[in-house]
């Protein structure tokens, strides 16, 4: 009986000696409540706003030029297709994709804002998180206005009850915010860094930006006057080598403002074996029209073109940013059965050179940083701006030709005495070449109102046949839908019209 | 007092001579101890004893007795031997007329002293009276052979001579031998499990008896949480399988076994060797959580897919709440109790079974194979959307038609080269036997799968070992050990990618050149412009799975004083897995230009690498119980049990990946030099419970259960931690009654009722607490930089989801069992159900905190149905299960879940019904097109024609009506076993009927990004000239997925299906052959699995997971096996 109750009462203790077991911590995750303590938290913290950025590369990187005339998806990939035949649905996963990253990384810079209030930090440091914040979330606010107009403002820590169900803002106050937000930046932000620094954000950068939406504003007084002030920093310059501002070699070269840093393993995307080997995006015979001859006259008025060989004697910039069947690229003459879409390649925001063969990039393996502003386009936005606020003066003639003089360009400066009218046009002309490709140009036609006309109609490929009819809906297609779904989750949110 | 212990003294060498004295001693003292025994027991031995045995040794029978009792019983061996085998059936019988029947035949006799039961060698003054009676009384001797219907001997049968209380029992041969006096005695014959045979003797000397299978399944005990219960006292709702119910059949995976239980719902999606676990529903789906019942093995949890087949004794599935609420917050989805196989006392008998077959896929799409065709088709495809530009030029397609050289211009038919029949083979060999100390089980299984598609096989090991032990006769200890390793190869890529790329390959791709190198394709197939070569990935780079799950268990039961017995658990299981993945570097060269490229691989990290994982779990289990059982007054039967628990689960992970490989050959990280990556944590979760449950029945007629459980779970905050599932039940067993027993054609009638309280915690581990995940990090320059980010928002406040059950149940058994019926219906509620809210994406893009939000009910009816006779030498028995089942979502707070692009989840529909447009047939012509509300600028002839529901004109997600659901209405199963003589026939079919599925991506929509197009897309799709096509014109998705394939009700498949699973035929060796070289049973068998299949659905198989789009899953396969299962 002793040996019954002596087992009895030691398994009877095992057991109860468990109590306390439920009481688990997480042990991979910090909890919110005890993070935002260490000054590496902070860091942490706009790191992970950084990190955002990574999922909207179909945004950022040069696929929307396939809503454009510049290029075509090779097939279908995630809406670009649909919204540039005018067939696209309101649940597009292009617009969803930016509507949902764009509002996570403005959630990640506003809880690291919110927490800056009781930083352990120097003033100093403080200041240099804060403005690298602001400029990311003014950021993300312009690339969701360009595309869906206004948004619901949000500028606290997501927070359910308080933002769940807030309606569009309006417009002229999200801008606003943006311009007081970046004015801070510049102040907050250096112009320049080094070493373990480099890829963040700059005061340069903030002003660029600045530029740029105050352009897509039509502000084009202030517009001026801020493209100004970058260029008066001295700190940037229009690299030598047009191709070669993305080679891997010479990332964040003295033209580069902002970009997306990206290294093999750790983050990556897909640009370089889309264009190569998937033909996407296909550039269009629409674009490789475009592109002047080497004296500055368009094919059509130059004595220079021969039909027969209609890509010679053009802008060097053709060969620089497209491939095209008979001529060099990666270390071989490209074949038609490269560029099976259109008869053209890309060859922009990839690593590959003409003149040396290397193996290729497989799927999602590319490192090459994505490049949002570089330098040439605060001389576009200021020669354009200037246009507009003063007509042709003589600094718009400078800004163009400046692009126009880079070595490896060398195209002959604009003649002089041209109209407004004239120089509006030859400015669009000269951002279309200069920056085809890099997913500018989709907001250009629509902030200029020629979607309407230049994406309506046939598309053709190098031989002049058509391939696809395209459509653009003037009462529809300058804005993109708010996903559908949201506004089931929010009824507050309204639809742009006609969706 | 003297002590008997004589079992203990047997064991001990002791002088021959020492052991006469003794006896002779005893036999005087018993003489005198059963005479007082016999005037005692009428007061005393109040206490019933409840006990069937069929053939078992003696020692077992005591052991019984001592388990129902509190007395030990001890005898000596030299007189008495533990091992012959007996068998009786006696209810609620008082020990005394137990003990007369059990050992009079014997020859034996007992008495009784304080908690002892001391067996002796009857006097020899009593046993010569008696033979001197039988002497006077007899005129001759009767022999005989008893044989059941099949003439397999029977032995332990009791042959008694009626009214005379002579009885014997046949030996292993089934032979006995009697005397009997006089022409008109009536022999009886009985065993448990037959029916009882009278047979008057007449003048006959030789009486051989065939004795009937009695068909009534109700005596049997069946498991139930922490403990057992007599089946006809049952009054939760139980479905029950033994280990006969699943022998010899090809089971890869021990979750297929459950398949035709009743009210369970088993769906086994592809039969990919080492990954062909199916899922299991019970009664219906009650939660967007996780739905899984809850599995325990031996009383731990532990992954069903992980235990040998072949070592399952058998299975319960607890269905309601009465019989589940024991197990309290994780009884939710039903719980599942798999026994194992363990040592019995008795001979050692060695069991061998195998089987060896070929596997076939059960569905392949017919594909268009001719490359031309295949690029004319998908041209016009393109032209049929409005595409301007052809996919292939019309002088590849002339080239190509020209062309002879077989390497450039090649036919390959894809599906025939990667898919082929692959053989199956499996072994298992058990030992069992034991003394009536000590019972041992030791198996071995072996099972090795070469997988239908190239590149992919499994197998399984398992070894298991069950030891018991009874020390004393208060102590009994058990330990199970078992060890189980299942292994998967596949493609780097994982066999599911490996699909895809087999229905890509087309015609033109080619397979080697002519010197054997990979061939690469000269023609672009835009959407599969890069060729992933289907025989590199087969042949190159492995994914590689191995899990090593071992359980070891140990148990101790102390018998204490006043019928309570205490037990004691303790339960380790280890789940480990490795992973590993090797992807090569691999090159093809172009069939015309020799152009070199490397294959890619389409895993995460495209670069030559080597990934190992390692994911490992240690679960601990721990718990105790008490159980007292007592009848008062001999008709108020008490079972009470009171227990706790605590079970603690830890998970960790490792992975690393390595590049910088110097070839293919090195596979090892180590091998390896560039880029490491490491990624790992750990997490741990814990229970903690007190658990009881109180019978009482009233003479075996008025059934009453009560069940709780106080359950504490790590999975939610402190305070919301702790819940209470309670449940009672209540049965009347209306046979029992005396207007119901003069009622011959009614064997059996019960009904049954119960109501309780379930919980469900299954979600992750911290869903109550705002996190900031480690992990977001950016490149600053050059180097990465650690980043967090808050990505989801938490609701602290969570706690259970509660599940609230009625059952209302009838067992009922007609005209001696041939006809037995169990019928339940249920009313399952499940309220406070847990699912992620989905925030607005402006709040930041958090994921939704875990909330306890609505309720969902799930209303259905279980009905079993079985009959069972015997014609002549014809044995068989019909069943049929069927469960139907109504899920509805009742409340959700005015909310509606939108989940993926084409599920809705809003009161009054069952969770995820489809969500689409509705579409009313095809359009014709082009002012069929414009009369209409708007479609789509790009909508064509021959495109599906849509709804505008909303009357505004214009078609988009406005216009979405609820129709259809993922969730079976019916799931039914039938069964047929024969017995002829020698032969066996076994057949089991199941059905599932009301389920919806929607075919999407790879082979399901025509050329999805170069996919192969099937015939059917090919021939029956519309075209001016075949305007009642069953499909709309061919287009492919790419092209035409915001018009032709809008999510609608189109595409809304019935996916309803009967199958025969499995049929058997076996062939039991006669005994006088078997005998002939040392076997006790040798059977020989062939087993065909999957062989039929009626559904509306073509070119895929309708047992799928249902909400899965993508069409291209791993194959179900079908079986032929042929084996034998032999015991000696």
């Amino acid at each position: 009986m002793k040996k019954k109750s002596f087992i009895v009462i030691l398994i009877l203790s095992t057991v109860s000696s468990c109590g306390d077991a439920l009481l688990i911590d997480p042990s991979d995750q910090y909890s919110a409540n005890t993070f935002w303590t260490e000054p590496e938290h902070f860091e942490a913290g706009l790191t992970g706003s950084y990190n955002s950025l990574y999922s909207l590369y179909n945004v950022f990187s040069g696929e929307t030029d396939m809503i454009t005339p510049n290029a075509k998806a090779y097939n279908e990939a995630n809406g670009t297709d649909g919204i540039a035949k005018g067939s696209a649905l309101a649940t597009t996963g292009l617009f969803s994709n930016l509507w949902n990253n764009a509002y996570e990384g403005i959630g990640r810079c506003n809880t690291v804002l919110d927490q800056l209030e009781n930083s352990p930090l120097s003033a100093e440091e403080t200041g240099l998180i804060e403005g690298q914040a602001l400029f990311l979330r003014s950021l993300l606010y312009h690339y969701l206005i360009d595309h869906f107009g206004a948004v619901p403002l949000v500028l606290e820590t997501p927070d359910p009850a308080l933002h769940g169900d807030l309606p569009r803002s309006d417009k002229e106050e999200i801008i606003s915010q943006l311009l007081v937000d970046l004015d801070r930046a510049v102040v907050l932000l250096p112009d320049r860094y080094t070493g373990d620094d480099v890829g963040k954000a700059t005061s340069g950068a903030a002003l660029a930006l600045k530029s740029r939406i105050l352009l897509f504003e039509k502000r084009w007084d202030e517009a001026a006057a801020v493209a100004k002030e970058v260029i008066d920093l001295n700190v940037y310059e229009l690299f030598d080598d047009y191709r070669g501002i993305w080679y891997l070699e010479n990332e964040n070269n003295e033209e580069v403002i902002f970009d997306i840093q990206y290294q093999v393993p750790f983050f990556t995307h897909g640009f370089d074996h889309t264009s190569k080997l998937l033909n996407r995006p296909a550039p269009l015979k629409d674009l490789v029209d475009a592109y002047l001859m080497v004296d500055g006259k368009s094919t059509k008025t130059s004595d220079l073109f021969d039909a027969d060989h209609p890509y010679e004697n053009r802008d060097p910039r053709l060969h620089q940013s497209i491939a095209i069947a008979g001529y060099p690229y990666n270390g071989r003459l490209t074949t038609p059965d490269d560029v099976v879409t259109t008869g053209f390649g890309n060859k922009k925001q990839t690593v590959y050179k003409d003149d040396v063969a290397i193996a290729n990039v497989v799927a999602n393996n590319s490192e090459l940083n994505i490049i949002l502003i570089r330098y040439a386009e605060v001389l576009l936005n200021y020669a354009e701006a200037l246009n507009e606020a003063e007509g042709p003066v003589d600094e718009v003639y400078w800004a163009i030709n400046e692009i126009r003089k880079r070595p490896s360009v060398a195209m002959p400066v604009l003649e002089a005495r041209m109209g407004q009218d004239q120089m509006r046009e030859t400015i669009r002309l000269e951002r279309r070449i200069e920056l085809a490709l890099e997913g500018r140009y989709y907001s250009d036609i629509r902030r200029w109102k020629t979607a309407e006309i230049v994406n309506n109609g046939p598309i053709f490929n190098a031989a002049d046949e058509v391939i696809e009819q395209r459509t653009f809906n003037a009462g529809r297609d300058y804005l993109w839908a708010v996903p559908p779904n949201q506004i089931d989750l929010n009824p507050n949110l309204e639809q742009n019209p006609n969706w | 007092m003297i002590n008997y212990d004589f079992s203990l003294l047997g064991k001990t060498k002791i002088p021959i001579d020492g052991i006469r004295q003794l006896f002779r001693i005893m036999k005087l003292t018993s003489l005198l101890l059963v005479i007082a025994a016999l005037h005692v027991s009428a007061v005393t031995r109040s206490q019933t004893l409840s006990l069937a045995v069929k053939n078992r040794p003696l020692s077992d029978v005591f052991q019984q007795i001592k388990d129902q009792t509190d007395f030990v019983v001890v005898y000596n061996e030299r007189f008495v031997n533990p091992d012959t085998r007996v068998s009786i059936s006696v209810e609620h019988a008082p020990l005394t007329k137990l003990l007369e029947t059990l050992l009079r035949p014997l020859s034996l006799g007992y008495h009784i002293t304080e908690h002892t039961i001391v067996i002796t060698a009857l006097p020899e003054e009593q046993k010569s009276t008696r033979l001197a009676e039988q002497e006077a009384a007899s005129q001759r001797t009767v022999t005989g052979r008893v044989t059941d219907e099949m003439g397999n001997p029977l032995d332990g049968v009791t042959v008694a001579v009626k009214d005379v209380g002579l009885a014997t029992t046949t030996d292993v041969q089934g032979n006995y031998r009697i005397s009997v006096s006089g022409d008109g005695a009536v022999l009886v014959f009985t065993i448990i499990g037959f029916e009882s045979h009278e047979q008057t003797l007449g003048t006959k000397n030789v009486v051989n008896v065939v004795l009937k299978a009695s068909i009534s399944d109700l005596d049997e005990v069946v498991v139930v949480g922490y403990g057992t219960q007599k089946k006809i006292n049952l009054t939760g709702s139980v479905s029950t399988m033994s280990s006969e119910d699943i022998e010899n059949r090809p089971i890869t995976n021990a979750t297929q076994a459950l398949q035709g239980m009743t009210g369970l719902y088993v769906n086994q999606a592809g039969g990919q060797p080492g990954k062909d676990g199916a899922v299991l529903r019970i009664r219906g789906q009650g939660t967007f959580n996780n739905n899984n019942p809850l599995v325990l093995v031996d009383g731990v949890e532990f992954p069903l897919a992980d235990v040998n087949p072949n070592d399952i004794e058998s299975i319960t599935v607890l269905k309601d709440a009465a019989s589940a609420s024991i197990y309290g917050n994780r009884a939710a989805n039903g719980v599942i109790l798999v026994t194992t196989k363990s040592g019995v006392a008795g001979d050692t008998r060695i069991n061998y079974n195998n089987y060896i077959g070929l596997q076939a896929p059960t569905y392949l799409p017919k594909t268009v194979k001719d490359p031309v065709r295949f690029m004319e088709l998908r041209n016009q495809a393109g032209f049929n959307a409005g595409r301007a530009q052809a996919f292939y030029s019309e002088e590849v397609i002339e080239e190509y038609r020209k062309g002879t050289d077989p390497y450039i211009y090649p036919h390959n038919d894809w599906i025939d080269i990667m898919f082929n029949d692959a053989l199956i083979q499996e072994h298992n060999l058990r030992i069992s036997g034991g003394s009536d100390k000590l019972g041992f089980s030791v198996s071995a299984g072996y099972l090795d799968q070469k997988g239908v598609l190239m590149g992919t096989d499994g197998g399984r090991f398992a070894v298991r070992s069950g030891l018991n032990y009874q020390y004393k006769n208060w102590l009994k200890l058990e330990t199970d050990l078992s060890f189980n390793q299942r292994t998967s190869h596949e493609p780097a890529t994982t066999a599911g990618t490996m699909m895809e790329m087999v229905f890509k390959a087309q015609g033109f791709h080619p397979t080697y050149l002519e010197d054997g190198r990979y061939a690469d394709t000269w023609i672009r197939s835009p959407g599969h412009n890069v060729y992933r070569h289907p025989l590199v990935w087969a042949n190159e780079g492995f994914f590689n799975t191995k899990r090593l799950n071992g359980m070891l268990n140990f148990s101790a039961e102390v018998t204490l004083p006043f019928g309570i017995t205490y037990l004691a658990k303790v339960g380790f299981s280890k789940l480990s897995t490795f992973e590993e993945r090797f992807v090569p570097d691999i090159y093809m060269y172009q069939v015309k230009t020799l152009a070199e490229q490397r294959v890619d691989y389409y895993t995460p990290n495209k670069n030559r690498h080597v990934y190992n994982n390692h994911a490992e779990g240690l679960n601990t289990t721990l718990y105790n119980t008490l159980n007292y059982e007592a009848t008062f007054a001999d008709s108020h039967h008490i079972k009470a049990l009171l227990g706790s628990s605590f079970e603690q689960f830890e998970d960790r992970f490792f992975n690393s990946l390595i590049e910088g490989f110097l070839g293919n050959t090195l596979t090892e990280i180590n091998a390896g030099s560039v880029n490491p990556q490491v990624n790992g944590t750990s997490n741990k979760n814990a229970l903690i419970g007190t658990f009881g449950r109180l019978n009482y029945d009233y003479s075996d007629k008025y059934l009453f259960e009560v069940n709780f459980r106080y359950d504490g779970s790590s999975r939610f905050a402190e305070g919301n931690q702790w819940g209470f599932f309670p449940s009672v039940s209540l049965g009347w067993r209306l046979d029992q009654e005396n207007f119901l027993k003069t009622q011959r054609w009614i064997s059996a009638l019960k009904i049954r009722g119960s109501y309780g309280v379930l919980g469900n915690q299954g979600i992750p581990n911290f869903s109550y607490v705002n996190l900031v995940e480690a992990g977001r990090e950016y490149l600053f320059g050059g180097a990465v930089s650690p980043g967090v980010a808050v990505e989801s928002f938490r609701d602290p406040n969570i706690t259970w989801e509660t599940t609230t059950m009625a059952n209302l149940g009838v067992d009922a058994s007609f005209f001696e069992s041939r006809l037995d019926l169990t019928l339940d219906l249920y009313n399952k509620r499940t309220d406070d159900i847990l699912r992620p809210v989905t925030l607005p994406s402006q709040v930041g893009n958090l994921g939704g905190p875990i909330r306890n939000i609505g309720s969902v009910k799930n209303v259905g009816l279980d009905v079993n149905l079985v009959h069972r006779n015997t014609i002549g030498k014809l044995n068989y028995a019909v069943n049929l299960g069927l469960n139907y089942n109504v899920n509805k979502v009742t409340d959700l707070n005015g909310e509606i879940i939108y989940s993926g692009d084409k599920f809705i989840t809003r009161e009054g529909y069952p969770i995820d019904s489809y969500y689409v447009l509705e579409s009313a047939g095809l359009f014709q012509t082009t002012e069929e097109i414009e009369s209409s509300p708007f479609q789509n600028i790009t909508t064509k002839p021959g495109y599906i024609r849509y709804l505008d529901q909303n009357q505004d004109n214009v078609i988009n997600s406005n216009d979405r009506i609820v129709t259809g659901s993922v969730l079976p209405d019916y799931t039914y199963s039938f069964g047929l076993d024969l017995n002829y003589g020698q032969f066996s026939l076994g057949a089991f079919f199941q059905g599932v009927k009301g389920v919806n599925t929607y075919p999407e991506a790879i082979i399901a929509t025509p050329f999805w990004f170069a996919t192969s197009v099937t015939e059917r897309w090919a021939n029956e799709s519309w075209t001016p000239e075949r305007p009642d096509a069953p499909l709309p014109i061919l287009t492919s998705f790419e092209d035409s997925q915001n018009d032709n394939f809008l999510k609608s009700d189109f595409w809304v498949l019935d996916a309803s299906y009967l199958r025969l699973k499995n049929i058997q035929l076996g062939y039991t060796l006669p005994q006088r052959f078997s005998d002939k070289i040392g076997l006790n049973r040798c059977l020989f068998f062939v087993n065909g699995q999957n062989l039929l299949t009626f559904s509306d659905m073509k070119d895929f198989d309708p047992e799928r997971n249902v909400k899965q789009a993508n069409y291209y899953e791993y194959p179900s396969i079908k079986m032929y096996t042929v084996g034998i299962n032999v015991t000696f």
